[in-house]
């Protein structure tokens, strides 16, 4: 039995390629239908550069998702030290409460900013679409920095204050250096977050300011082109860089926990 | 090593204001991002709506009456079919994932894991156009039947493919909690069962799914809700013919602008996933106990 489970575990690993795999494989196939294998060419890639709102919606992804990751980083660092390194009552209640967008489905998160921005007269766009993306990556970027501000050992900084360093220093030359690939890694989770989200855009983006995804989806609609599948090997390759960039130790931390 | 750092003592000691200034912004956001929000749509849901769906305001429960309509029920009653069996495969080939990483040796783990990680990070719309290549007209699956001889044209509208593409987008993230707690599991605990004749059976279903339980809990809460509100793979993947929960929220909000009825559906969804959240934690505190009286019970009966 146990071989049975084995085999199908090996299955799965298949299961979780084969998309990725024909995806790459399609986007250089030179063909204008996907029926038909022409020969190898990077033509579609070079259309992809070509494509003038394609390009409009990634600037618009990168604008919300550096804005966003910074926003979603900078204040998931604030709240991790607070609760980590401070004597804060109801700790665990300022956790919970952070950690909310986690729980609550993106749809109905989705549906509600858009009440609520319609209702005050906030018109959608950037600033709409920023909010929305800090709400969904704020809890990440938090807990990346609590998991690895708690990892640290409490004897460093008592050492740089034993050595007269003031706090602000401690913090400066001390915690900061050992903290940087975490704060790295929040950032980068957070903005791929970002950059792929679909749910909140579709309610928080306004006219003129699509974002990838988005764009993506409506020209999906009316049917596949070649061009998106060499889109999606670019992706793809992305992703791996943000793998490579947050390192495969700290990644594993963060999605399965501390070693045991 | 040998004193007792009182664990940073002088630092906790400084009832400072500090600490709660730093947690200013995040109780900002998620007060005025979150909470207000959900408390508007909770209100909205039980406004009154004008034939052609704005808000009245006043207080009526016509909105989750409407709910029961065959045709929003039926889209609530498929879609729950629907997550359900999502959220029960991904859990089982989740658990058999993660026990195969978890008994890898420790140089092949984190391999496996980025394999995994790979595809979980990838955009979404990525992952789930990339079936269209994968199962539409041309592409290597009819490619692949046609030499058998089989006739297709095309998998691409269908239930199968939304269904695939549901496993494979949710099915990562039953595998990380499912690994994180398998990985916590004692390993010589699996030689101890088989020593004293359990089979394989036994084993699972006595040593390791109890021990994995809580990384089945946050299993099924991570796949089950979510995969309702689910609206991208319905319409690329299965044509718009079956539609989930998150399609009909999308289509009420921003097609029919009748918001006190997507509203009243959101806090379904909404409340759905707070029971979800409230039954697994019942269900890990019970287990919890258990585990506890059954350690407590084999102390005592090896003294």
């Amino acid at each position: 039995m146990e071989r049975v489970t084995s085999w199908i575990a090996r299955l799965v690993f298949v299961f979780l390629y084969l998309p990725i795999a024909a995806l790459i494989v399609y986007s250089f196939n030179s063909s204008e239908v996907s029926y038909r294998f022409d020969g190898l060419s990077f033509r579609w890639y070079a259309e992809l550069f070509r494509d003038q709102m394609l390009l409009e919606s990634l600037r618009t992804s990168a604008i919300v998702g550096v804005i966003a990751a910074l926003l979603a980083t900078v204040i998931g660092f604030l709240t991790a030290f607070g609760l980590v390194r401070f004597r804060v009552k109801g700790r665990g209640f300022f956790l919970g409460a952070i950690l909310i967008p986690l729980i609550v489905p993106e749809i109905v998160l989705g549906v509600a900013l858009l009440t609520v921005f319609s209702t005050v007269g906030v018109p959608t766009g950037l600033f709409t679409l920023v909010l929305g993306h800090v709400v969904i990556t704020l809890p990440l970027a938090t807990l990346v920095l609590m998991g690895a501000m708690s990892s640290l050992d409490p004897s460093l900084s008592e050492a740089a204050t034993d050595l007269g360093a003031s706090p602000w220093m401690t913090f400066r030359r001390v915690l900061f250096p050992l903290l940087r690939p975490s704060i790295l890694a929040a950032f980068m989770l957070s903005f791929t977050t970002s950059f792929s989200n679909i749910v909140i855009s579709t309610f928080t983006s306004g006219v003129g300011t699509t974002t990838l995804p988005l764009r993506i989806y409506s020209s999906l609609k009316t049917g596949l082109t070649p061009e998106l599948n060499a889109l999606g090997t670019i992706l793809v390759v992305l992703t791996l860089g943000v793998i490579l960039i947050v390192g495969v130790s700290q990644m594993r931390r963060i999605l399965a926990g501390p070693r045991p | 090593m040998t004193t007792p750092t009182a664990p940073s003592g002088r630092r906790r000691s400084i009832p400072n204001l500090t600490g709660y200034v730093m947690l200013l912004p995040a109780v900002a956001v998620i007060v005025l991002l979150v909470i207000v929000p959900l408390t508007v749509i909770a209100r909205d849901s039980f406004a009154i709506s004008d034939p052609l769906g704005g808000n009245l305001g006043g207080f009526t429960f016509d909105n989750y009456g409407k709910l029961f309509d065959p045709v929003y029920a039926k889209t609530l009653g498929y879609s729950l079919g629907m997550a359900a069996l999502n959220a029960a495969v991904c859990t089982v080939v989740g658990y058999i994932v993660a026990y195969y990483i978890a008994n890898r040796p420790a140089k092949t783990q984190p391999v496996l894991l980025v394999l995994v990680i790979i595809p979980f990070l990838t955009d979404f719309l990525v992952r789930t156009f990339a079936w269209i290549t994968l199962l539409g007209s041309g592409g290597p699956f009819i490619t692949l039947l046609k030499l058998f001889g089989v006739e297709a044209t095309s998998f691409v509208p269908s239930q199968a493919a939304v269904t695939l593409s549901l496993l494979y987008a949710f099915l990562p993230v039953a595998i990380f909690p499912i690994y994180a707690s398998m990985r916590a599991i004692d390993p010589s605990l699996r030689e101890a069962a088989a020593d004293l004749g359990a089979g394989w059976w036994q084993t699972h279903a006595r040593v390791f799914v109890p021990l994995s339980a809580p990384g089945l809990a946050s299993s099924v809460m991570l796949t089950f809700v979510p995969t309702l509100g689910v609206f991208v793979i319905p319409v690329l993947l299965g044509g718009g013919k079956d539609p989930l929960v998150g399609n009909l929220i999308v289509t009420l909000f921003t097609e029919f602008r009748n918001e006190p009825l997507g509203a009243a559906l959101s806090m379904v969804v909404l409340v759905l996933m707070l029971a979800s959240v409230a039954g697994a934690g019942l269900l890990l505190r019970a287990a919890g106990r258990r585990n506890a009286r059954a350690a407590r019970n084999g102390k005592e009966g090896t003294a």
